[in-house]
């Protein structure tokens, strides 16, 4: 009777258990069902985008290529870090397990070989989550839990890489391998990282633990002995073993279905609605267009507007907007000349921006002076405060 | 990055450009891109005022 239940995965007992040790088997399934339980009950998945559905700066199957700096290029919420180790073209593909449930996946390929990586060089992929989203993990207390990683992975080069949960607030880490068994097949994997009585998280919108796919790295972070267990931060101790994606352009990593969850079961991926994803994601990172905005002249050169953004976002947001020159629409601004957005968070809720608009030329109206446009599609306006 | 100052009235605010974009950074301890300013900064940079066009 050898195996697991469908949805839970809960190890069927062996004839020989009930024969042998009927107790020890019982109770394996009770404490089985209690973390199943538990697990379903509390934290739900602690990554956000894990489907890869919310693609802000990058529609599905636009590469963004030559990515040799650290940022985030395609879906939402994920990251590539990397130093000096290849180039990557980046693409959120609509391609995953098939019958999983899941229509999309990240994937990072090589453009740019790197064989060699020195000491220092590395390349993650990364989501790094707020501290007090993990309180339920109950790291550095005596009832810490531990968590389980579940996802979708698939790559042309076989061989072991790391996932590490790396602790930003006590500078701690624990790393786990995983084997990629079969060049370009789709395989899913689960890693069970140990409780940590020490180092509790702060309870704040700051980022206190970064999930990190290690796929490639030099000496400084495979020197030592992998971290399968939490300690103090060693660089040497991180990534030890992990291959290098880098080190052939034939090289790709896809994946998918990302799920963080408390317990030591991987439980079925929480599909959410999309409108659940992306607000979850505007939380971090935001990209409108086709602005619809009520100013006013406070001098002849400077307008004034107010953007409500659709949900509070964690912190203080960066702004970057396209320029804007000479928008030609009927009315109001026919008549006007070039200029461009810049802003001030005012709020201390996060829901608002208070947006400047500024003149450069061709503007004739008095000061003060109230109006209201559309900008076109074309001028986008990108609010962020990611981790 | 090519980081200025610019000054509205009383306030100020860190003004990166490009050809295409123009990128404001708050003065907030929890933002990253404000974060990574300050690096800049105490790499012993200085940022120049922004003067505009």
């Amino acid at each position: 009777m050898a195996g697991t239940t469908t949805n839970f995965a809960i190890p069927y007992p062996s004839s020989t258990d009930y024969v042998t040790d009927g107790a020890t088997a019982m109770k394996s399934i009770a404490d089985t069902v209690d973390a199943v339980l538990f697990t379903g009950s509390s934290s739900g998945n602690l990554i956000i985008n894990g489907a890869m559905q919310v693609t802000q700066r990058s529609a599905v199957g636009t590469a963004v290529t030559g990515i040799t700096t650290s940022g985030y290029y395609a879906a939402d919420r994920w990251k590539t870090a990397i130093n000096t180790l290849g180039t990557f073209s980046q693409t959120t593909l609509a391609d995953a397990p098939a019958g999983s449930g899941f229509r999309n996946c990240s994937r990072l390929a090589c453009t740019t070989a790197d064989a060699s990586p020195a000491a220092g060089d590395y390349l993650i992929f990364q989501q790094a989550i707020e501290g007090q989203n993990l309180q339920a993990i109950r790291k550095g207390t005596a009832s810490a839990q531990t968590v389980t990683l579940s996802f979708w992975v698939k790559a042309f080069q076989t061989g072991t890489f790391i996932v590490e949960l790396e602790d930003s607030d006590n500078s701690r880490t624990v790393s786990k391998s995983y084997t990629v068994n079969v060049s370009n097949t789709w395989e899913y994997k689960t890693i069970t990282y140990p409780a940590d009585t020490t180092g509790a998280f702060d309870n704040d919108s700051n980022g206190s633990m970064t999930l990190n796919w290690w796929l490639g790295a030099g000496t400084t972070y495979t020197s030592g002995t992998l971290a399968t267990t939490w300690a103090a931060t060693v660089s040497a101790n991180r990534a030890v073993g992990v291959s290098n994606l880098a080190s052939s352009t034939s090289n790709n990593w896809f994946m998918t279905g990302a799920q963080l969850t408390v317990g030591s079961v991987a439980t079925p991926f929480e599909f959410k609605s999309f409108a659940d994803d992306l607000r979850n994601c505007e939380r971090y990172y935001l990209k409108a267009s086709a602005l619809a905005l009520s100013f006013a002249f406070i001098k002849p050169t400077l307008g004034f507007a107010e953007y409500f953004m659709p949900t509070t976002m964690r912190a203080a947001t960066t702004l970057v907007c396209t320029f804007i020159t000479r928008v030609t629409r009927p009315g109001v601004l026919d008549y006007l000349g070039d200029y461009r957005i810049s802003n001030t968070v005012i709020s201390g809720e996060h829901h608002r921006e208070h947006l400047f608009l500024d003149w450069y030329s061709g503007n004739n109206f008095p000061d003060p002076y109230t109006a209201y446009t559309s900008l076109p599609a074309t001028i986008t306006m990108e609010l962020s405060c990611e981790l | 990055m090519n980081y200025k100052i610019r000054i509205v009235d009383d306030r100020q605010f860190i003004i990166v450009e490009n050809e295409s974009s123009m990128m404001v950074i708050p003065f907030a301890d929890e933002n990253t891109d404000y974060q990574a300013y300050l690096a800049w900064v105490a790499e012993g940079n200085e940022a120049e005022e922004w003067i505009g066009e």
